[in-house]
């Protein structure tokens, strides 16, 4: 008997109405609909780990269910964010440029429009020029469809020369970690064509928009709240389906799989190019919330941290890398953010922003070691509870 | 007491004779003087008040005379011992006696005049710009010196500051020079100095030949400017110059623009109107909402622009646009040529075919220093993946801390170094002592952790990445975010020089024999020891090792503690030639795993390819384009995933069932 999709998983629908539930609350109680309890400032840290748990749920697809452990799809995210960080910087460039020039007795042609906004630009790395890759910037259409385009050729490019080549296990790990490094020394150079270590800033301001932040944050806020929701519907429709138990087939024996005729290397591409165009978007989204994204955002570390949150949200479970990302980022900003208060041991003053790394890695191992599903793994406990 | 006034009185009527000889010979210079003091006080106002501009031709006069007293003078001069009384402004010699009085001594005989009061006296303070020129002439005399530091004093001052002058006294000076060294590099500074300033074309080009084999700066610096040239313009290219090419506006070398703006410059014609200037002149003539009849609105346009300028030129209000066909016209009646500096066309061409053959021998000689350095850079690589090979590339154990292992080793050779000052005994010392604490906790990582987690390599991945993060912290909590230093012993510092262009610094070449005696430590430990053919066994089937009688944990533990030593003494080696910081690992660990993976699994030698064609393709690459370290890194790791399709198991691959899985 064939059931609808929700009945096949509950889950979803208690996931989803728990979102549409949290951001129906975080709104009524935020600054910008006039309660101000959320500060402005917490309504974008909230909106941000919407954005970390949406690529926190590709990191699970590709991981929990593929068994492909990338440490390399922090690079999509950050791909993701400079495509949509270029048209933000161009266009509101264009506004100031465009506005400082009509202060002039003659109207400038386009040619000078354009050449203010390349030496505003890019004057911090000594250029005014623009390269290639700005082409589109003028346009957010265009600009929109590059942010899941780049990385998915990205993603298609790599992917297809590592599992052609059967690079698997550890060994695609570090070439998905060297991946994610070349890029970011790459975007470090300051002829990269992106504004090299400064790179792209102002982007919480919305070209043409004269709303006050306090709005802005949350048109971000449940944008980044939907594109989780429609992530997770897409997510759990693709690993429920005849894919999706090729894709676990995968992760539990791939030779097996193999022989029964189905083409792993395409599936694994297939599923490695979806999951980076989550991110993308989920970088896209993210960006605009912090403002500035930097080559320093791509480096291997946050990577690693992004399969960090998904082993101790659990993986092989959606909710588990939500609940992973969210809470682990969350409690991350809190620690690191000073607000924890100090320890005094009398000895020595316990210093929250000092020792949260150290906690949070000896953590990490501890939960590798003796839970590996993680905090998901209490839903388990719960489920069994309820049966027995 | 007598005989002192008497010289004082003959000194005084000489002062007065010279300064009525001064004043009537002063025009031609043509007097010949007798005393030194005679020819001074013909420029004594000069003198007195020396100045870098105007005592140029004084101190070539003085030179000139050839009088005994004139190296001594000179010297005194440029060390401000000269001192000119007042009463008669004769020049003296004078030596501080205290009480503010100075002892006098005459410049041309060196008989002691009188001590008198500082009052009477004025010191000659030359500038070090005059005390530059004294220096110059004083070379000559210093060239035959008895003493040998003054001599070499003499060479250096002739090559910082070549003068066709010093030619004559330097090659007088070579067949007496009694120092083979100084004579050899006085037979040198010769050559080069007749390059420059040689009597004749051939004598030149004969020096040039001799030393066209040379790689030295110096030959360089002094043939550079024989070739440098200097772009010209005329209506009709000249005779008798020494032409070096001639250029075509418009050609690869000189842009039509560029060429017309240097025209301009030159006042051959007129400016051209930038899109800037049309905009400001536009701008200075808006009548009533327009310019030139042109509607404001419609000047966003070059064309709209040029259109309202012309109107506005033919009402003569500004100078005319510059049309294209005037530019042109303009670029063809001229002729743009380069000439070289030196008038002599057959010394230009010996400096060039001499600079050429330099450059081949220069090209040659940076492939050798690059491969130098790309030897050491593997070698670097290489420490930083030993201890790798044997944990990753053996016992198949992904290791994400392994870099701050080494960072671990670095630390303990800075807190050696704190407690022991003496260098060379804190770097040997720091060499057992990082093994042992990076062997321990590298023993305490595999019992605690890593035992668990067996043929789980993602999560040993992992659960070792927790490690790191946690060691990385703890690092810079304890020592803080800035970089320690980790010194050198003393006999470290400096490098080996070849020659001007090969040189290769003596750390370099300790962690190359470092990373030698580690290869030669690794094979004797698993071909030759108990041990390594224990690893070896428990490697290949722990199964069988166990029912062997071998303790498969013990075996596992002491090889990784093993690699985790070697990352430790790697760790102090690096902090030699890097900065010590919490960083330190992480900024290895990636080039680590590829040096391994490259290279091939499972063999020492496969690290040892895999760290040279790593270290080899870096260099390279930055000497592709050597502003930018980081592209290098970005195109080698290109390079890696792509070399990875074709050989997906490293350079060496493991057949068989060694390969296993």
């Amino acid at each position: 008997m064939r059931r609808s999709f929700v009945a096949q998983n509950p889950s979803v629908l208690v996931f989803l109405l728990g979102l549409a539930a949290f951001t129906l609350g975080v709104s009524l109680l935020a600054e910008g609909f006039g309660i101000g309890l959320i500060s402005t400032s917490f309504i974008k840290t909230l909106g941000k780990t919407l954005c970390l748990c949406l690529v926190a749920i590709a990191m699970d697809l590709i991981w929990g269910y593929c068994g492909i452990l990338s440490l390399g799809h922090f690079a999509f995210f950050g791909l993701g964010g400079y495509m949509i960080g270029m048209w933000l910087m161009y266009a509101r460039t264009e506004i100031i440029v465009e506005a400082s020039l009509a202060q002039g007795v003659i109207p400038p042609t386009p040619q000078e429009v354009i050449d203010g906004i390349g030496s505003q630009i890019f004057g911090v790395v000594g250029a005014s020029d623009f390269p290639v890759i700005w082409m589109f910037a003028d346009s957010l259409t265009l600009q929109l469809a590059l942010v899941p385009l780049v990385p998915a050729i990205l993603a298609l490019v790599f992917g297809w020369l590592a599992f052609r080549s059967r690079v698997t296990g550890v060994y695609l790990s570090i070439l998905t970690q060297a991946m994610t490094l070349a890029l970011a020394l790459y975007l470090f150079q300051n002829d990269s064509g992106l504004r090299g270590n400064n790179g792209l800033s102002g982007l919480q301001n919305l070209p043409g928009v004269t709303a006050p932040q306090s709005a802005i944050s949350l048109w971000f806020f449940w944008a980044s709240a939907l594109a989780l929701g429609l992530g997770y519907l897409l997510s759990a429709w693709v690993v429920s389906g005849k894919f999706g138990s090729v894709i676990r087939g995968i992760r539990d024996n791939e030779a097996r799989v193999r022989f029964l005729g189905y083409p792993v290397e395409s599936f694994k591409l297939m599923l490695f190019t979806l999951t980076a165009m989550i991110a993308a978007i989920a970088g896209a989204l993210y960006y605009p919330q912090a403002g500035i994204i930097n080559p320093a955002e791509i480096a291997p570390i946050a990577s690693i941290y992004l399969a960090v949150w998904v082993a101790i949200g659990g993986r092989g479970r959606l909710y588990g890398a939500v609940l992973g990302a969210g809470f682990v980022s969350l409690v991350s900003t809190w620690f690191t953010g000073g607000q924890a208060p100090d320890i005094n041991l009398g000895f020595y003053t316990l210093q929250w922003v000092d020792w949260w790394q150290v906690i949070l890695g000896l953590s990490f191992v501890l939960v590798t070691l003796f839970a590996p599903k993680g905090i998901g793994g209490l839903f388990d406990l719960l489920n069994r509870g309820d049966k027995a | 007491m007598t005989c002192k006034f008497r010289a004082d009185l003959l000194l005084f009527f000489c002062g007065v004779l010279a300064l009525a000889l001064a004043s009537f010979a002063r025009p031609g210079h043509a007097q010949e003087a007798g005393t030194l003091q005679q020819l001074l006080q013909q420029d004594a106002a000069l003198i007195s008040k020396a100045s870098r501009r105007t005592i140029g031709p004084v101190i070539d006069r003085i030179v000139a005379s050839d009088l005994p007293a004139v190296p001594m003078f000179l010297s005194a001069w440029q060390d401000k011992t000269i001192w000119q009384r007042r009463a008669d402004g004769l020049f003296f010699v004078g030596a501080d006696m205290g009480d503010r009085t100075y002892r006098l001594t005459d410049i041309d005989s060196g008989a002691v005049i009188a001590t008198v009061p500082k009052d009477d006296l004025k010191q000659l303070k030359p500038n070090s710009g005059v005390r530059g020129l004294i220096a110059t002439a004083l070379v000559r005399f210093q060239l035959s010196d008895p003493d040998p530091s003054l001599r070499e004093e003499a060479l250096t001052a002739i090559e910082r500051r070549p003068e066709a002058g010093l030619l004559a006294p330097l090659r007088a000076s070579i067949d007496t020079e009694p120092d083979a060294e100084l004579k050899a590099r006085k037979m040198r500074i010769e050559r080069l100095l007749t390059i420059g300033h040689g009597r004749d074309p051939a004598e030149r080009v004969a020096a040039i030949k001799d030393m066209s084999g040379d790689l030295g700066v110096d030959l360089r610096a002094a043939l550079n400017p024989l070739v440098a040239t200097r772009l010209q313009i005329s209506t009709d290219l000249p005779e008798g110059v020494n032409l070096a090419r001639v250029l075509s506006p418009g050609g690869p070398d000189l842009g039509r623009l560029e060429a017309y703006d240097m025209l301009a410059e030159a006042e051959l014609a007129p400016a051209r109107q930038t899109p800037d200037q049309i905009k400001t002149v536009l701008s200075n003539h808006v009548e009533g909402g327009t310019v030139g009849g042109v509607a404001l609105v419609r000047l966003s346009t070059p064309d709209a622009r040029a259109i309202a300028y012309d109107t506005l030129a033919q009402e003569g209000k500004v100078a005319p646009l510059v049309r294209d066909e005037e530019i042109d016209a303009a670029l063809a009646a001229h002729v743009f040529f380069e000439t070289y500096a030196e008038p002599n066309p057959e010394v230009t061409a010996a400096a060039l075919a001499a600079l050429q053959g330099i450059a081949t021998r220069v090209g040659l000689n940076q492939t050798l220093d690059l491969g130098l350095d790309a030897i050491s850079l593997a070698s670097i690589y290489f420490l930083a993946a030993i201890g790798l090979a044997i944990t990753f590339g053996l016992m198949g154990v992904i290791n994400m801390a392994h870099g701050e292992f080494i960072m671990m080793g670095a630390y303990t050779g800075y807190l050696v170094q704190q407690v022991i000052p003496n260098h060379t005994v804190s770097i040997l010392l720091a060499i057992p002592l990082a093994f042992a604490v990076t062997f321990a906790a590298g023993v305490a990582m595999e019992r605690l952790v890593i035992r668990h987690l067996y043929n789980r390599p993602l999560e040993t991945l992992l659960a070792t990445f927790g490690i790191s993060i946690a060691l990385q912290q703890l690092a810079k909590n304890i020592f803080g975010t800035q970089a320690r230093p980790l010194t050198a012993p003393g006999w470290l510092d400096g490098a080996l020089v070849l020659n001007d262009v090969v040189a290769i610094s003596y750390i370099r070449i300790a962690i190359f024999v470092l990373a030698l005696i580690f290869l030669g430590f690794f094979l004797f430990l698993m071909k030759r020891t108990r041990l390594g053919l224990e690893t070896r066994t428990v490697t290949q089937n722990p199964r069988m090792a166990a029912a062997m009688g071998i303790n498969p944990g013990r075996v596992n533990m002491l090889t990784f503690g093993l690699g985790s030593g070697i990352a430790g003494i790697a760790g102090v080696a690096i902090g030699l030639y890097a900065k010590v910081t919490s960083e330190l690992g992480a900024d290895y660990i990636v080039q680590s795993f590829m040096t391994v993976v490259v290279g091939g699994v499972g063999n020492i030698w496969g690290a040892l390819l895999g760290a040279t064609m790593i270290g080899t393709l870096q260099k390279g690459i930055e000497w592709l384009n050597p502003s930018n370290t980081l592209a290098a890194q970005t195109y080698m790791i290109i390079f890696i995933i792509i070399f990875i399709q074709f050989r997906p198991r490293g350079i060496i691959a493991l057949k068989g069932r060694a390969a296993g899985d």
